[in-house]
């Protein structure tokens, strides 16, 4: 048995001797005054959606907070009168006198803003200093709304691909799968549907993605200074809700495009009391290789359905769903399948106006099977996880907010089962060993008014990961599962010297981190501010895969006797202003992280259908360090964001224990997701109310590539050499996207409303190197570079549709 | 709406097909100097003598070179069977080659080779492997993208003990590249499996030579990742290549690095003709 506990350094523990201090002072800030608290929920007046983020405000005091992520919120104030100012970016604002001389419910609704083309005077213009004040920083939010106006791959509406658009985020090229946040790697993001896990984001290995936007309320992604509330990936958690249903009126929205159709069915339910959504897309039942007259085919779909029933005013009950399934035939020859499976029980509880809670029961599940027929061999692996979660929001008073719960997750891997299929197959069953784990947590996080200027927010969570049985482990000597072959240079597989089994639900090893959060904001004045983070996180699952990008079969391990959790550092600072009455935003952040225990895999790692991955990885480090800058441009016909990351990602992997110098000679190396320069320029253009247009520009640094540094004869064949890792790179990526809109004029007095989405990518055409390959050439012999790009121009149409 | 569905469809359909493509192209690549490459396969064929073996010396070229053969001459070659203490001389063709005609194959005897160059001494310990026989070659039709490719298949029947390794060679007459696989027993143990071959232009009439050699762990390791990294993957799924590091050492420079393997076995070898 390991057991492994990370301490604080001395920098951590006067961050929690801070921390103690303002937990001690509660008590007395409680009574110094005689307060009152407004509570309510914000929601959209057109279809009773809740509103996240919305910002609540007394004006002319500093007593101000937004909604969480059930459109809660709670306001304290000395007794007296107040103007408090509602607003939400894209609604029209709200004013309303309130009197403070009683606790109270005060629910509102928000109107969109359908005037969007005249300069709104944003009367609230204080409303939105509220987000210069909040110590959180790192964090991108982008509305659906947003996001269906970018031009996308053949007009299907892709939220992953469009959070590549802001800075620090990138992937591994067109048609990989994930994304890559600060330098991280992908297995290193924490997404999450309704708080279920999401294993897999991408749809046809890579092409789409897993989420449909019409069924998405709100997108947040937090790549630094990330609250406690949140644990398990250490570089970023991408947090989607879906909508809870239009709790007015049924209403059907849907479109039609040239990969798949949807079609969203919402309304209210349980007398009013409630809402459902169900939401369905499907792509074309064979898409595109039907076309080439053979037996091949293709296709995916996603099933979202979301219902909340209200018990009382301080009890609500939520059921989501989300069902998505990837299917794969080619020829018969070979057949594949995967796709992510979750759902998700919650409670709403307000104990009182000031402490809010919310109670989960969780439970998701990734699978994927895979069948050669020419083969006999047929193959099937799946991941689930049981998660039970209680989240609580104490809105102690106006200047102290605390956030606080506990969290567990029960894993089951079943990293793959062998079977043979039909009489003459070769294969032989084979079970690789099941494992199982358990991950738990509490954290507590505090928001802190210390001055009309400064706030911060303090947080801890603390992490446990034990690894459980049923499993037998090999034993090799010097608990070394991999060493160092000193005569031929290379690292190889140790022999197992023995076994220990560990029975049902004993613990084989475990992990305890301390994961301390800070963030810091001065407001310098009324436009602009400073923020400040650091977070610490640990990670227990290890996506095993060593290509370029994430396949849909490449299996999670769990840390475990010899793999390490992940822990990253990370150190971010930034700068806040808004300009020209809240027209213009710009923000600047730097940020520096490193990641221990980062697995690394030896030359020639053999991983597929591997019982024993600790015989091919070694463990390493990642660092990573870069600026990101957005310009973003938030009113009026044009709206849209320019952003520039200027960044550096490594990896290295000493020998170690193990001996020798390392992988890639334990040289830092390029990870395949570094990019030097990475600018785009997302804009969206309202004409007139008949059309609009989009448009989006996206450069890159190409992607660190192996280049062959020579060439010998063997066998016959000229064979390349390849000497440093990563030391090249693909030319650079770049392509320019535009797309137009058109809502027929029609529309207006309808009940049917349309719109024609015409679009296309990569509008000059640009071969945009996904990888370039080195071989010789089939019928002469030549050593050539052959280059595969993925999408070329790509025109589109779709048409969508509200009723 | 039926009829714009399928318009957009196709539209799509021969955009996508259209646009994923694949091109040759320029590219500057690093040139990492010349290094000695050992070609030092020792073959036996079952019911033959194994008296005749040729053992290739030569350097390695910056990769788009067209001049890539260059042989090395005047070294000095001998393989001893350290079990017995056999030794046999190889000698310098002068042209790349070294061969000796008094070789003694012996299964699961453990051989050195020793190479004298420069003032340098290489050195590659190995054993001989056995293997077993091709059963019989047949051919299937694979349909996966656009044009039906004929497939040939060797079937050979894996013994029972795990850890067998095996590596197939294809000489096709309609092709100049040798076609190569690499298999193990992991999932196969104890049945009869096969080894596959095709090339795009495989018709009636073609010859392909089927070559099966019995192979060590670590050569299994090393072809492995040879023809993984031969051109093979593309697209975003591939796996970053390394260093292809053989069994032979300069024992003056342990740094220096040195190309190409040191293996014997035992081959299994067939001809068919595509129907």
């Amino acid at each position: 048995m390991i057991k492994k506990v990370s301490g604080f350094t001395n920098q951590k523990s006067s961050m929690r001797r801070r921390l103690l201090f303002a937990m001690l002072c509660l008590p007395m800030l409680l009574i110094a005054q005689q307060n009152y608290t407004v509570s309510g929920v914000i929601t959209d007046e057109y279809n009773g959606e809740t509103l996240l983020g919305a910002s609540v405000f007394l004006k002319g005091t500093t007593i101000g907070s937004t909604t969480n992520e059930y459109g809660f919120f709670s306001l304290t104030a000395p007794k007296g009168e107040y103007t408090l100012i509602i607003s939400y970016l894209g609604f029209g604002t709200i004013e309303q006198s309130v009197v403070f001389d009683s606790n109270k419910k005060l629910n509102f609704e928000l109107k969109e803003d359908t005037a969007e083309l005249e300069e709104v005077v944003i009367t609230a213009e204080e409303s939105k200093k509220v987000n210069l004040r909040t110590p959180q920083m790192s964090v991108s939010k982008l509305s659906t709304k947003t996001i269906k106006k970018i031009p996308a791959v053949l007009g299907e509406v892709d939220i992953i691909k469009s959070i590549q658009l802001l800075p620090g985020v990138t992937n591994a090229g067109e048609g990989a799968s994930g994304f890559n946040v600060r330098g991280g790697a992908e297995d290193q993001n924490l997404i999450l549907l309704d708080e279920a896990v999401i294993y897999n984001s991408s749809h046809l290995f890579g092409f789409f993605s897993v989420f449909n936007s019409d069924a998405i309320k709100d997108i947040k992604l937090y790549k630094g200074g990330i609250p406690a509330q949140f644990g398990g990936r250490v570089s970023s958690v991408l947090d989607i809700r879906q909508k809870d249903g239009n709790s007015k009126k049924f209403a059907l929205t849907g479109g039609i495009g040239a990969i798949s159709s949807r079609l969203t069915v919402e309304g209210p339910t349980f007398k009013d009391r409630g809402s459902f959504l169900v939401s369905g897309r499907a792509s074309y039942a064979h898409l595109f290789l039907k076309l080439t007259d053979n037996n091949s085919s293709a296709n995916f779909y996603d099933l979202n359905f979301k219902t909340n029933y209200k018990i009382n005013d301080s009890n609500r009950l939520f059921l989501s769903g989300y069902y998505g399934q990837d299917n794969f035939d080619f020829a018969g020859v070979f057949k594949n399948a995967y796709g992510n499976f979750s759902t998700n029980l919650r409670w709403n509880h307000v104990f009182n106006d000031k402490l809010f809670a919310n109670l989960s029961l969780i439970y998701s599940r990734y699978n994927y099977t895979m069948e050669i027929s020419q083969r006999g061999l047929d193959w099937e692996s799946d991941i689930k996880n049981y998660n039970l979660k209680y989240d609580l929001g104490y809105f102690i008073n106006d200047k102290l907010k605390l956030n606080f719960g506990l969290s567990g997750i029960y894993y089951d891997f079943n990293p793959g089962l062998l079977q043979p299929v039909g009489t003459d197959s070769g294969i032989n069953r084979q079970k690789l060993d099941d494992k199982y784990a358990f991950e738990s947590g509490v954290y507590a996080s505090l928001e802190h008014k210390i001055s009309d200027k400064l706030t911060a927010m303090y947080g801890l969570r603390y992490s446990m990961f034990h690894r459980l049985g049923n499993q037998t482990l090999n034993v090799y000597e010097n608990d070394l599962p991999v060493v160092y072959n000193e005569n031929l240079g290379i690292y190889e597989r140790a022999v197992p010297i023995g076994e220990t089994s560990y029975s049902s639900g004993k613990t084989i090893a475990d992990f305890g981190n301390f994961e301390p959060r800070l963030a810091l904001s001065y407001q310098l004045n009324e436009k602009s501010s400073v923020k400040a983070s650091y977070n610490r996180m640990a990670q227990y699952l290890h996506l095993i895969s060593n290509t370029t990008s994430a396949t849909p079969l490449d299996v999670w391990a769990p840390s475990g006797t010899f793999i390490d959790p992940q822990i990253a550092n990370q150190y971010a600072i930034g700068y806040f202003r808004n300009f020209r009455d809240n027209t213009f935003s710009i923000e600047a952040e730097a940020y520096y992280k490193t990641v221990d225990n980062r697995i690394d895999y030896i030359d020639g790692a053999d991983l597929i259908a591997q019982n024993t991955i600790e015989t091919e990885v070694l463990s390493g480090e990642s660092r990573a360090y870069g600026l990101e800058l957005l310009l973003r441009k938030n009113k009026g016909r044009f709206t849209g964001w320019i952003a520039y990351t200027l960044s550096k990602a490594e990896q290295r992997t000493l020998g170690g224990a193990a001996g020798g110098p390392g992988i890639n000679n334990g040289n830092w190396y390029n990870t395949n997701y570094d990019r030097t320069h990475d600018v785009s320029f997302t804009g969206s253009y309202k004409l007139n109310d008949k059309w609009s247009f989009g448009s989006n520009f996206a450069f890159q640094t190409g992607r660190p590539v192996t280049y062959p540094d020579g060439q010998f004869q063997y066998n016959g064949l000229s064979i390349a050499t390849y000497s440093d890792r990563n030391a090249s790179r693909l030319p650079a990526y770049h392509r320019l996207d535009i797309s137009a809109t058109l809502t027929p004029r029609k529309n207006k007095n309808r009940k049917w409303k349309g719109e024609w989405v015409f679009s296309i990518y990569n509008l000059y055409n640009r071969k945009n190197a996904a990888s370039i390959s080195f071989g010789q050439n089939e019928d002469t012999g030549v050593n050539e570079a052959t280059r595969t790009s993925i999408f070329g121009i790509v025109p589109s149409v779709s048409y969508n549709f509200k009723f | 709406m039926k009829s714009l569905y399928q318009t957009i469809i196709c539209t799509f359909c021969i955009v996508l097909l259209l646009s994923s493509c694949t091109d040759t192209i320029d590219v500057d690549v690093p040139n990492g100097g010349d290094r000695l490459v050992i070609e030092a396969s020792i073959n036996w064929e079952q019911g033959t003598s194994g008296q005749d073996q040729v053992i290739k010396l030569s350097k390695s070229t910056p990769f788009f070179s067209a001049d890539n053969q260059v042989p090395v001459t005047g070294a000095s070659v001998v393989v001893i069977n350290e079990d017995n203490g056999a030794v046999f001389d190889f000698m310098d063709q002068n042209n790349g080659d070294y061969t000796t005609n008094n070789f003694e194959p012996i299964i699961e005897a453990a051989y050195r080779l020793e190479i004298n160059y420069n003032g340098n001494t290489y050195v590659a310990n190995e054993t001989m492997m056995s293997v077993t026989p091709i059963d019989y070659v047949d051919q299937d039709i694979e349909s996966g993208f656009g044009d039906d490719e004929i497939v040939i298949m060797a079937h050979y029947t894996d013994p029972d003990v795990l850890g067998n390794y095996y590596l197939a060679e294809f000489i096709a007459s309609n092709n100049p590249l040798v076609g190569l696989e690499a298999s193990d027993d992991e999932f196969y143990n104890g049945n009869q499996t096969f080894v596959e071959y095709e090339n795009e232009n495989l018709a009636t009439g073609d010859v392909v030579n089927v070559n099966l050699y019995g192979v060590s762990e670590r050569f299994y390791d090393y072809i492995d990742l040879l023809i993984s990294q031969s051109g093979d993957g593309e697209g975003p799924f591939q796996t970053t290549p390394a260093p292809l590091k053989g069994n032979c050492k300069n024992i003056n420079d342990p740094n220096e690095e040195v190309l190409g393997y040191f293996r014997l076995s035992e081959v299994s070898k067939i001809s068919y003709t595509v129907e």
